[in-house]
């Protein structure tokens, strides 16, 4: 009886001494994500002249410039003229395509890295929900510019995530290949979405 | 005098880490990344910049935040180490609780705070969980569990005493 109470009392100061504070960890904005946030802000103030310096010396420029390949064409250049004439939808449209396609990218991407058969389950669970947090870091801004325009596709693409999301918590071997649909379709509506927004702004709303 | 050297060296080492830190955050952080990149199957690296990024941050703060663990709860043990042997040396009269409840406090407290170094220089190596897994059984349970119960056994003691009075 003894030898009880004191096997409880044992593990219960374990059980304490476990329970050490370690942190939390907020994810914090990349230099893209920022900077799409101060021009977004100085657009809403109606501040051109400061919006227009961000997007001169910022990370998203030179992002778009790095990645002017996968883009469509004369995107930079379209969003410098609309910041220069003051058109904060023009703006905010172009950005919105940028977003997109920087998530088409790496919905593709992880299509891509998910279909290699040596990765193990876990791994595969691990590196779709990576590659997911990623994805929705810049989907998530634009996601009220693109409802706005087109909330049928906004809320196709929600539903891919949260497909997604679930999907990527399977881990059994046999159901581990389900997290690449959601990822195809997300590819696919947003390629819908960069093509149709790109020559003209499509307004249903 | 040995229970007071261990408590006044575990502060002077709080003091030398804080300020370290403060010193080489640069170098600290530099070499943190580095060791972090070159076992990128450790950390789940898979190569793409946006998704890279945001695991080695999550890792870089916890590891800055494992040192600063250490530097707060240094701090902090020293004192409570210097309390409770001074109360557990006042009101425990019974030989072999005395030396017993102080050797307790004393060890658990000096090394509990070393298990937050401990993790922040496992997290490169290691990862995140790994490393809080090996700094729980090896520091944190023993150690925090010696200072538990000594501080149990101290209460209890005086709490006989007051019942007794």
């Amino acid at each position: 009886m003894r030898a009880l109470v004191a096997l409880t009392l044992l593990l219960a100061v374990a059980a304490s001494a476990g329970a050490h504070h370690v942190g939390v960890y907020t994810p914090r904005d990349n230099e893209i994500t920022t900077n799409f946030k101060q021009i977004k802000f100085s657009l809403q103030a109606r501040k051109f002249d400061v919006a227009l310096r961000l997007f001169e010396q910022g990370a998203l420029r030179a992002a778009m410039r790095e990645k002017a390949g996968t883009l469509p064409a004369g995107l930079e250049a379209g969003t410098l003229a609309a910041l220069r004439s003051g058109d904060a939808l023009e703006v905010e449209r172009r950005l919105m395509i940028f977003f997109a396609a920087l998530t088409r990218e790496l919905a593709i991407e992880a299509d891509h890295r998910l279909a290699d058969p040596t990765l193990s389950p876990p791994a595969r669970a691990a590196t779709g929900q990576r590659f997911l947090e990623a994805m929705w870091r810049y989907y998530n801004l634009v996601d009220f510019a693109v409802s706005s325009r087109d909330s049928k596709t906004s809320t196709a693409v929600r539903l891919a995530f949260d497909e997604a999301e679930g999907d990527a918590k399977t881990t059994s071997a046999s159901e581990a290949d389900r997290l690449r649909r959601p990822l195809r379709r997300i590819a696919q509506i947003l390629s819908n979405l960069i093509d149709t927004s790109s020559p003209s702004p499509r307004r249903d709303s | 005098m040995a229970v007071l050297l261990a408590a006044v060296v575990l502060i002077v080492f709080a003091e030398v880490g804080g300020a370290s830190m403060a010193r080489f955050k640069v170098e600290l952080t530099r070499w943190a990344r580095g060791v972090m990149l070159a076992r990128p199957a450790v950390h789940g690296l898979v190569g793409v910049r946006d998704v890279d990024e945001r695991i080695l941050d999550e890792a870089l703060v916890k590891f800055d935040g494992g040192l600063r663990l250490f530097h707060i709860h240094a701090e902090g043990m020293g004192l409570v180490i210097i309390a409770t042997t001074t109360v557990a040396a006042t009101l425990v009269r019974s030989a072999p609780a005395r030396p017993a409840i102080i050797a307790l406090l004393t060890v658990g407290g000096a090394g509990y705070p070393v298990g937050y170094l401990l993790w922040a220089a496992l997290i490169p190596y290691v990862g995140l969980e790994r490393g809080k897994a090996i700094a729980e059984w090896c520091v944190w349970i023993p150690f925090g569990g010696a200072t538990i119960l000594a501080l149990w056994w101290l209460t209890g003691v005086v709490a006989l005493r007051v019942v007794r009075r």
